[in-house]
């Protein structure tokens, strides 16, 4: 659905994107994770049709979005990071006006004006100025218009940055339901948590870079190199001396009192791994797996990132 | 509207050699056909919702009173002034009164239209950007000729509304007789002429400096220096060469031809005014008598100009009066162009230049990058060549 084959892009000297590969499968929620800066923000611009790439090119549901602007801009919906309401209109009168600059008019205006008021719960602001509403419910509404021209891309840039809990869970919710409905979803975010039960892909970003990109879950297990923690009675040289030696062992971390360490095969060698440190002499008090999380995951592959 | 026909983006460039290979002249067409459909939709999408929403915009909250109440109340201030001073304690009207008060008027509503329009303008480009609304509106599929328009006439209508508003006031000359309708119709036009080339140059000021405080600042100091600067100029350029100007000029003598006034005056709204006003056909702008203040400034800088209607006055060899036989020798029908004509023209070619500008500051993606990108881009998929 979406293609993006050595996007390129340069503020002044400073190279935003380096060669970006990114390809998001039809019906997915695409999970787009990095740190601030990586360059999320200006992929999304490009694919909205809001930036030229300086090189490489970028497809969506097979039309270059620099060739072919005005389709693009059909297909897809856009809601930026930053974005603001006109002050001097109602909500009903503020989905109007958009849905005529996408060239809906009269009755079906009308009717996708109040269908989508419904879907994202604000179908009782109709006649409310749209200054007046919540963060939140803007929020909302912004995802509203960019749905007006029923997109099959969604380009959703950090959609729940300034929101509570609650309407973070609320526009999750909202999220799933488009999803359902067959929509392509891209999502920004550097708050790694919020996407986890949300995506179906995940593509990681590091300095204008994709660093791993698929399916979550594979994402995931592909990076989930197990992490361990050793504690010991007494020194912790004889335990050291014995991951030193071991295949496919990467010491993390080492303190006094313990080492930190991640090993790349399974529970079997971890088994082996310990029985070979208290032969040692070690006097092994903790030996544990640590649990890891998309933030820990996506840290380590930040780190690949930016030492490749 | 169907897909089928934006499957036909004009960006893609017409259907040609480096295409298919083999064009035919009704690929030609069917690409030309789509291409002025996309262009229609575009202006439509933009123009309409954004006139409807600007105009309601505008029309709600305290502003829009507010400014009515500013302009209609200086306008009204200023005829009762006028007035009580040109009434004399016997509580008399002198037989000039009427016109007097009306040069007055027409003056009084151009020079506040003049300012009022670019400080309205202002803020519509720029106001999109603070708002941080910009970017909604670029991705919509309203072309940026469509949103430019909409935004300059939603601003057009709106001083439309004030010269409207301003008709009563400016009847009260009726009360007194003296100017035939024809003139006020004339002045309503250089009022209308005037907002529509300043609230352009407002709107593209507005596009360039990205914040609405700047761009209404400097807007306002352009169309003084438009408005006044340009005669000042021309006065002190043409002071020292030319003679007095109420000698008979000789016709068909080039070497005794006066230069005529430069074309930069007639930016100034002022200089449109002198047909306008009744009474000086014959005179050039003599309003000394009428204006005390202004009138003998703007005497003082138009005294050398005359910018009354020249043609045929100097058929018999002499020109009397406003002529201007030597100004331009081979083009006798632009000589004979009145001044309010002319500066319509300008305020013409302003309107266009200042839109055009807009939409290509407001592009985010300029016609020429996206053209050295997509010829890149066609470059690379025809021989590979990497970016």
């Amino acid at each position: 659905m979406i293609r993006t084959t050595g996007l390129v892009k340069y503020y002044g000297k400073v190279m935003a994107l380096q060669g970006l590969d990114m390809t998001v499968p039809q019906g997915a929620i695409y999970g787009f994770i990095g740190q601030n800066g990586a360059g999320k923000t200006t992929t999304l611009r490009i694919l909205a049709g809001l930036l030229l790439p300086d090189g490489g090119a970028a497809e969506i549901a097979g039309y270059d979005v620099v060739r072919h602007p005005r389709v693009v801009r059909g297909v897809v919906g856009y809601m930026p990071d930053f974005f603001g309401v006109y002050d001097d209109l109602r909500v009903g009168e503020y989905l109007l006006f958009y849905a005529a600059a996408y060239g809906i008019r009269g009755q079906r205006a009308a009717r996708l004006r109040d269908d989508l008021l419904e879907l994202v719960e604000l179908g009782d602001k109709r006649e409310a100025f749209v200054d007046t509403l919540s963060r939140g419910m803007q929020q909302r509404l912004c995802l509203a218009r960019s749905l007006i021209h029923d997109p099959q891309v969604l380009l959703l840039d950090e959609p729940a940055s300034g929101l509570d809990p609650l309407a973070r869970v609320e526009m999750r919710e909202i999220l799933k339901e488009l999803c359902r409905l067959g929509k392509t979803i891209i999502i920004s975010s550097h708050i790694l948590s919020e996407l986890a039960d949300l995506c179906t892909h995940i593509g990681m970003v590091t300095a204008g870079r994709i660093v791993r990109e698929g399916l979550l879950h594979e994402v995931l297990a592909a990076a989930h190199r197990r992490n361990f923690i050793v504690r010991c009675y007494g020194s912790l040289a004889p335990a050291l001396a014995v991951l030193e030696a071991w295949p496919g062992v990467e010491i993390i971390n080492t303190t006094e009192e313990q080492v930190e360490f991640s090993l790349s095969d399974g529970p079997a060698q971890a088994a082996a791994l310990l029985k070979e440190m208290i032969s040692s002499g070690a006097a092994v008090i903790h030996f544990a797996e640590t649990q890891q999380s998309l933030e820990d995951t996506f840290l380590l592959l930040a780190r690949e990132g930016g030492e490749a | 509207m169907s897909r089928e026909r934006d499957r036909a983006d004009h960006t893609a460039g017409p259907p040609g050699p480096a295409g298919s290979g083999q064009t035919t002249r009704g690929d030609r067409r069917e690409w030309l056909k789509a291409f002025l459909w996309n262009q229609w939709e575009g202006l439509r999408n933009g123009l309409v919702p954004m006139l409807g929403k600007e105009m309601r915009g505008r029309t709600r909250g305290l502003r829009s009173p507010l400014l009515l109440s500013f302009f209609l109340g200086l306008m009204s201030a200023g005829t009762v002034a006028f007035l009580w001073l040109m009434t004399d304690r016997t509580s008399q009207i002198m037989p000039q009164v009427g016109l007097n008060l009306y040069s007055l008027l027409v003056l009084g509503m151009i020079l506040l239209l003049a300012f009022i329009a670019p400080a309205i303008a202002a803020g519509a480009i720029s106001g999109e950007r603070e708002r941080r609304t910009y970017d909604l509106l670029l991705v919509t599929r309203a072309s940026l000729t469509g949103i430019v328009l909409g935004k300059w006439l939603a601003s057009v209508a709106y001083l439309l509304f004030l010269v409207l508003a301003a008709l009563p006031v400016l009847a009260v000359v009726f009360l007194f007789g003296g100017v035939p309708l024809a003139n006020m119709g004339m002045a309503l036009v250089v009022a209308l002429t005037t907002g529509l080339g300043y609230g352009a140059l407002g709107l593209a000021l507005s596009a360039i400096l990205r914040r609405s405080q700047a761009a209404t600042i400097v807007s306002l100091v352009l169309v003084f220096m438009l408005v006044f600067g340009s005669l000042v100029v021309a006065g002190v350029v043409s002071a020292g060469r030319q003679p007095a100007g109420d000698m008979p000029v000789p016709a068909g003598e080039p070497w005794q031809s006066v230069p005529g006034p430069p074309w930069y005056v007639y930016l100034s709204p002022l200089v449109a005014l002198s047909p306008a006003l009744p009474g000086m056909e014959n005179e050039g702008l003599s309003m000394s008598g009428r204006i005390p203040l202004v009138g003998t400034l703007l005497n003082e800088i138009l005294r050398q100009f005359r910018t009354g209607p020249e043609a045929g006055t100097y058929v018999y060899g002499y020109a009397y009066g406003p002529g201007y036989p030597g100004v331009y020798p081979g083009a006798p029908g632009r000589a004979g162009l009145p001044s309010w004509a002319r500066f319509a023209l300008c305020q013409g070619i302003l309107v266009v230049i200042s839109l055009v500008v807009s939409v290509l500051v407001i592009a985010p993606r300029k016609p020429w990058s996206v053209w050295l990108v997509s010829r890149r881009a066609r470059a690379r998929g025809q021989g590979g060549i990497p970016l």
